[in-house]
């Protein structure tokens, strides 16, 4: 942006989309893709199947792309500006979670899978002390 | 709020618009989100309610959406888009068509 358009801009930001925020976050949708991941990973190791060593990756692959959009869920639509009031690190957790599963997108490093399930259970606990499935979650009817 | 508004357009709002006179159904606003108040949005008045505004998006595909914002109190209307100023080829008033 160049100094003239730069001068221009608006100082605040509107949005006119229309969305339709349904208020459900949960970081488990997360944390289950990214079992399935770890899980994968020790089948892969555990097998001399090729053909089933090859759908392993694929399907990891997948399971890891659903974590990563899960956590930009949380991350772009769930948390709010006081939230990272409480927690400073956030942007920074959630940064590094996306990241994290990127990286076990491309490896088969079950150490990689572990760090990406911390990196969740982080992001789960700010979630559960903002709220957590109080306030975004629906009751389940008793059985 | 498309065809009136696109991704991107940069508008300007008179602070004062509706402090001499209240918004109007068919009135464009900037208000507050009350879902979160950090959040700034700019739609159209569809009803005017005891409990506040009903606001919705000049989209067709989305009417409904006033149903899910809930109704938006008076006080969280902050300002009157009137004017876009960018981009150059659409500069011009912004439309404030009655429903």
């Amino acid at each position: 942006m160049n100094l003239f358009t730069r001068a221009l801009a608006p100082r605040a930001t509107a949005h006119a989309h229309c969305d339709i925020p349904c208020g459900i976050y949960d970081p488990q949708q997360a944390r289950i893709e990214a079992e399935s991941c770890y899980r994968i990973i020790e089948k892969y190791a555990a097998s001399n199947d090729e053909l089933f060593r090859a759908r392993c990756i694929v399907v990891k692959e997948e399971r890891a792309e659903l974590a990563k959009h899960h956590i930009d869920v949380m991350w772009h639509d769930y948390f709010k500006p006081e939230h990272l009031e409480k927690f400073p690190t956030l942007h920074e957790t959630c940064w590094k979670a996306a990241k994290q599963a990127s990286l076990v997108k491309r490896s088969l490093d079950i150490a990689e899978a572990q760090k990406l399930l911390d990196l969740i259970d982080k992001i789960d606990h700010m979630w559960r002390e903002t709220g957590g499935a109080t306030a975004t979650r629906m009751q389940a009817a008793a059985a | 709020m498309e065809p009136t508004l696109r991704d991107g357009d940069w508008l300007v709002v008179d602070l004062g618009g509706y402090v001499r006179a209240a918004p109007q159904v068919g009135d464009l606003v900037l208000a507050r989100d009350p879902r979160a108040t950090e959040r700034l949005l700019i739609k159209r008045v569809a009803a005017s309610r005891a409990d506040g505004l009903m606001l919705a998006g000049d989209h067709a595909a989305h009417a409904p959406e006033s149903e899910w914002l809930g109704p938006v109190a008076r006080e969280a209307v902050i300002g009157r888009p009137w004017l876009r100023y960018w981009p150059p080829r659409r500069i011009g008033r912004v439309s404030q068509r009655r429903i």
